[in-house]
């Protein structure tokens, strides 16, 4: 396993193309704008390495049989899901931000599941190249970005129909020795603090969009990929002098939009070539162990929760009785989220290829709660923050030697505390709420692993209703024949 | 009576009640010399201090099974430990 410090240092050997701002980003890792974000993978390194946290943190390999970074690992029990949603809510709580790292984890499994399935049905050796490639992964212990929406251009439209034909990923060149790839992932989390790209199909595909039912692995600097960075709300705040107005000082998330001209992937890293039958049920078990992922809001609630008890201390209201019921408000969403992410662990179950799966259902009703809760949780925080948190005035107006006395005199709250803890308090519930961390607990918690409706399709497709209209019939003496 | 040899096991930390890096760090610094904390993957230590965050205990023992095991669950816990070893220290 790396360390932290191994991490980085792999990171700098990367010749990764990157644009921010309309220009090329020539150091990636000390960008200070890129840079929480890498310290935020970093995270799953660090406390990989630290024995307090290596029981969850860590698994035995299946396939080496070595100790490896859990991010790496292919689930082989019920206990490893249980371990995987608490280490979301560990790491969540660690950097109060998306650390980016459980988007490469369950692309892995998925695949695990996959391409065993399609080598069954057609005889293929896709499995084996997984398993090949997940040695050298695991070996490495390396981060690997999960790319799967594509642009998707008009949603009314096939991927075959649209007017441009590269809205999809697709094929656009098959050789001897592999293929050659063209198309653009969005708002891909992580992707510049990733060794490795596992792409895969946005959605089922028919015969007629078999081009676009690829799936395939590419180190993240290979030529032909290019990658911008997406803005965030506050982000410049990242290259002012001095850290309060930052809220939170260590960590942040970080998207990008890559895009493949033309890239060149060798057959040994094409995982799914145009069985477009099995385009779906990739889609389904990657979304799904991707949803039981959301686990990492739990801890992010944590924090905020934590810093809504806080403020609610300096502001000398903690003692009012709404003020305490909304903190019970808020650990009650928060712990009803942390419920569904262990259910839908603790229900899974062992699939033919040996990979132990989440329980679909219960993985996207614990997502659809994700998708409102937080907006909730956030709402009570700013409730008991009050307005001071977006009108406050900026840390070098605190430190200036003309006005900074007054900040001070009149940003005060209670007088045994600094007002800087005020004010560091502040700027962290709104970093959360409506800052750069916002992307990650709120909007991310809206869209990714899929919009609120794909998880009510499933739920649809999942929830056994016969059944239950059988129980109701029965005890209210309705016999049917 | 001798150095204690203690293995030092903790359990994951997804949720912990109190802070376990503290609690140990207070067991060693009340035995000091009383004992020598090594992982507990050591095979001949006199014992594994399993520390763990909270009251469902997730630790697997099964690998410790050759060997006594005390359980610290919470700072009182951690406190109970030190009454112990130092009883045991001082006779």
């Amino acid at each position: 396993m790396m360390t932290a410090e191994e991490y980085e240092e792999s990171l700098r050997r990367l010749n990764l193309n990157v644009y921010m701002f309309g220009e090329r980003v020539e150091n990636v890792v000390d960008n200070p704008i890129i840079r929480p974000s890498m310290k935020a993978v970093a995270a799953t390194y660090e406390l990989a390495n630290r024995p307090e946290h290596e029981d969850i943190m860590t698994a035995t390999s299946h396939v080496t049989g070595k100790k490896i970074n859990r991010f790496t690992h292919i689930h082989q029990s019920i206990d490893d899901l249980v371990k995987k949603s608490k280490m979301g809510r560990l790491l969540g709580a660690y950097t109060g931000c998306c650390f980016q790292r459980c988007v490469g984890m369950d692309t892995l499994n998925a695949l695990s599941m996959t391409t065993y399935d399609i080598d069954a049905k057609y005889g293929t050796d896709y499995n084996k190249r997984f398993i090949e490639y997940l040695k050298y992964v695991q070996e490495k212990d390396l981060v690997c970005c999960g790319a799967m929406t594509d642009p998707k251009g008009d949603r009314s439209l096939r991927p075959h129909q649209q007017k441009d034909p590269d809205l999809y990923v697709r094929v656009v060149e098959e050789r001897a020795d592999g293929i050659v790839v063209r198309g653009a992932k969005v708002h891909q989390t992580g992707a510049v603090n990733s060794h490795e790209i596992i792409v895969m199909p946005t959605i089922t595909m028919r015969e007629e969009d078999k081009d676009y039912a690829i799936s395939f692995a590419l180190p993240s600097d290979a030529k032909g990929i290019t990658y911008v960075i997406g803005r965030q709300s506050c982000d410049t705040r990242k290259l002012e002098q001095g850290d309060i107005d930052r809220g939170n000082i260590y960590f942040g998330g970080l998207e990008a939009l890559v895009i493949f001209d033309d890239v060149f992937v060798p057959w040994e890293r094409v995982f799914m070539y145009k069985e477009y039958d099995f385009s779906g049920q990739l889609v389904e078990q990657f979304a799904s162990y991707h949803r039981q992922s959301y686990s990492c809001k739990v801890g992010l609630g944590d924090v905020l929760i934590g810093a809504a008890q806080t403020i609610a201390e300096y502001n000398g209201v903690d003692r009012a009785s709404h003020i305490k019921d909304k903190i019970i408000e808020m650990n009650h969403l928060n712990e009803t989220l942390y419920c569904g992410a262990i259910a839908c662990a603790s229900e899974g179950h062992r699939e033919p290829s040996g990979t132990y799966y989440v329980n679909t259902l219960l993985a996207n009703v614990h997502k659809q709660n994700v998708t409102r809760f937080p907006f909730e949780i956030a709402r009570l925080a700013q409730d008991i923050a009050g307005g001071l948190m977006v009108t406050l005035p900026s840390e070098r107006d605190f430190r200036s030697s003309d006005i900074g006395k007054w900040m001070d005199k009149y940003y005060k709250g209670r007088s045994d505390i600094p007002t800087e803890y005020r004010i560091r308090m502040l700027r962290l519930i709104e970093n959360m709420t409506l800052g750069t961390a916002a992307v990650g607990y709120l909007t991310e918690s809206m869209h990714g692993a899929g919009s609120p409706q794909a998880q009510r399709i499933m739920i649809s497709r999942q929830v056994n209703l016969k059944q239950k209209q059988r129980l109701a019939k029965k005890l209210c003496g309705i016999v049917e024949e | 009576m001798g150095k204690v040899k203690v293995g030092l096991k903790y359990c994951g930390g997804c949720n912990p009640d109190y802070d376990r890096v503290k609690a140990v760090e207070y067991i060693k610094e009340q035995l000091g010399d009383a004992i020598e904390l090594v992982p507990a993957q050591t095979e001949d230590t006199d014992m594994v201090l399993v520390v763990e965050g909270c009251e469902v205990c997730c630790v697997d023992l099964a690998p410790f099974s050759s060997r006594p095991v005390i359980i610290v669950k919470s700072e009182e816990d951690a406190q109970s430990f030190v009454r112990e070893i130092k009883a045991r220290y001082e006779h």
